[in-house]
């Protein structure tokens, strides 16, 4: 499993492991911004035959996608 | 010249923070990827401070990133993939030329590859190796600054820092090893945030030691820090002086400026522009 991100206010932590492909987003925002972020990571996460589970503390849109590629570099074996 | 007089340290893995480093006027934002961050968010931090610098806004400042040192196995990927995005390299524990050279390379290899502009490097002078050859890593036609670390510097030295005696020394060799290659010289970071009158006293004492500006932790600390670096109002009142007598005599075709019986010399002059332009910014 790999991990990205954190839990801090502004921020998403994202994670990566092994199995079928399944997206689970958790956002307390969920009502308002729910589909927008599920949008953003299938875009970026279609390719990715993984669990990818993505836990959102209000991160706006560039955050998420920079936790995103950093979790997705970081599944394919990319290291620091 | 590029005002510099404050210099904000963002830690690069806090998208909070980064989000908002550009309201607060700061001439200069360092979006930290160095001492900041942990080892085990090195990774993340890095590709978020490439988005930032892509979608936020940073206002008027300059948008800096601190790298990992040259010593470290994370500066080179650092430079690959934040350097089209920003406008200076801010370089660690430089300690010789050859580091600035290195660091050069690597520079000049990615804006090849992206078509882009050379961007600026500024090191930061921060061990007893680095402090002997400044004045050498001040030539490098790619440094605009130059700015030193007092935490690394007295422990290179093995002396607790708030006891150093050699500091002043450390500044005036600093601004020497700049101004002869007519840099900008940086002083160190302020770090104290809830005393804005000790922090006052620090930015004028810089600037009178001849610094363009100091280190700030704290949005609170850059309204402080750019009054001290205003010129008080003798200082803008005999610039004026200065400047009214200089077109005079420009008008009526004299080689010797005077001013109240005495000669005034083309670096007064000089001096007198520089200080009605800092008077003028804010």
């Amino acid at each position: 499993m790999v991990e990205a991100g954190t839990h801090e206010k502004g921020d998403v932590f994202v994670s990566i492991e092994d199995g079928k492909r399944e997206v689970i987003i958790k956002s307390k925002l969920e009502r308002l911004y729910g589909e927008a972020i599920r949008d953003t990571v299938e875009e970026l996460t279609r390719e990715i035959e993984a669990k990818i589970i993505v836990e959102d503390s209000g991160a706006l849109d560039w955050v998420l996608r920079a936790r995103l590629e950093a979790a997705i570099r970081k599944y394919r074996g990319e290291k620091i | 010249m590029k005002l510099r007089r404050t210099r904000l340290y963002i830690p690069g893995n806090n998208p909070h923070l980064v989000e908002n480093a550009g309201l607060y006027g700061a001439d200069v934002v360092i979006l930290d990827l160095e001492d900041s961050v942990p080892i085990t968010q090195k990774f993340d931090a890095r590709i978020l401070v490439k988005y930032s610098l892509q979608n936020v806004d940073f206002g008027k400042s300059e948008k800096w990133v601190r790298i990992n040192g040259i010593n470290t196995p994370y500066w080179k990927k650092d430079i690959e993939e934040i350097l089209p995005y920003c406008d200076v390299i801010n370089l660690p524990k430089v300690e010789s030329l050859d580091d600035v050279d290195t660091a050069d390379e690597e520079m000049s290899l990615i804006e090849d590859e992206n078509g882009i502009e050379p961007r600026k490097l500024v090191p930061i002078i921060e061990t007893v190796r680095g402090l002997k050859n400044a004045r050498e890593i001040a030539t490098h036609p790619r440094v605009v600054a130059l700015a030193w670390g007092g935490e690394d510097l007295t422990a290179d030295l093995g002396i607790p820092r708030k006891k150093a005696l050699i500091l002043d020394y450390v500044r005036a060799e600093i601004v020497l090893a700049a101004k002869a290659e007519k840099k900008q010289a940086l002083d160190t970071v302020f770090s104290d945030v809830r005393n804005m009158d000790t922090l006052y006293q620090y930015a004028q004492r810089a600037r009178y030691m001849g610094f363009d500006g100091i280190g700030v932790i704290h949005p609170n600390q850059i309204e402080v820090v750019h009054r001290a670096f205003r010129p008080t109002e003798d200082e803008i009142e005999e610039a004026r002086k200065i400047i009214k007598a200089a077109k005079e005599a420009e008008r009526e075709g004299k080689a010797v400026i005077s001013l109240n019986g005495r000669m005034i010399d083309p670096p007064v002059v000089e001096r007198a522009r520089k200080i009605l332009a800092l008077a003028e910014v804010d």
